[in-house]
């Protein structure tokens, strides 16, 4: 089922609700993707992007203190 | 950001009835989203209480926000008093909800669940149907920004569902 989804993602009817999203800025091509991905590989997926983003922003906190520190 | 894999298996473990939602749930469906907590729906029955407790309890749980240096107690009687949770842990922040919004409780959200395989567990999480009335009540700037591609998403299954249902 989830081969025959991800070809409706990637060839949107006009005036429906993918090609709706298309035009709101949804990267289909993403969506796509994440449903050829099994359950398991869309937390693991997840994780490395909370963890990605953890980290970005502990450098950014560490920055603005050393910014803050050096005037 | 919460460690996922500990919390989740700890929830299973202790047999809680649980339901994912929120932005795992969103992530789980196929949307891009990335959050940085674990929210779950729960039954509120004194026996479901008290297996939250026991799987939550090695995690330390408090209330986000709560002073450092004030005492607090988690356990069955903490969650009796409230319906919805928000704390951190030492995995990260852990929301408990008793009620989502535009959709209802455990019960209602459990009846239509998907139930997915992660870490060789079987583990429920919120309709797609459902994830966007929820996402729709909530109606805050980061809800609605993800209804777009929840409503594509639930287009292109739906629509595969009906074909293979004619063939």
């Amino acid at each position: 089922m989830n081969q025959k989804a991800v070809e409706k993602l990637l060839n949107p009817l006009p005036g429906g609700k993918i090609a709706a999203a298309r035009e709101f800025g949804v990267d289909l091509n993403s969506l796509a993707e994440n449903l050829r991905l099994e359950p398991q590989e869309r937390i693991e997926k997840l994780q490395r992007a909370m963890r990605f983003i953890d980290e970005v922003r502990k450098q950014g906190e560490l920055t603005r203190q050393n910014k803050k520190k050096n005037g | 950001m919460v460690e996922l894999q500990p919390a989740i298996k700890s929830l299973v473990d202790n047999q809680v009835q649980f339901v994912l939602v929120g932005g795992v749930a969103i992530s789980f469906h196929g949307a891009d989203y990335v959050t940085q907590d674990l929210d779950f729906c729960y039954a509120r029955t004194k026996e479901n209480l008290k297996r939250i407790v026991n799987a939550l309890v090695p995690f330390k749980p408090r209330p986000r926000g709560f002073p450092e240096n004030l005492p607090f107690i988690f356990d069955e009687r903490t969650l009796q008093g409230g319906t919805n949770f928000t704390f951190q842990t030492s995995i990260g922040d852990i929301d408990l909800l008793g009620e989502v919004a535009g959709v209802g409780g455990y019960a209602e959200i459990e009846k239509t669940a998907d139930t997915m395989n992660i870490y060789n567990e079987e583990v429920k999480v919120i309709s797609l149907v459902n994830l966007i009335k929820a996402k729709r009540a909530a109606g805050r700037p980061k809800d609605l920004f993800v209804l777009p591609a929840l409503e594509a998403l639930k287009e292109a299954i739906d629509e595969t569902a009906d074909e293979e249902a004619g063939e």
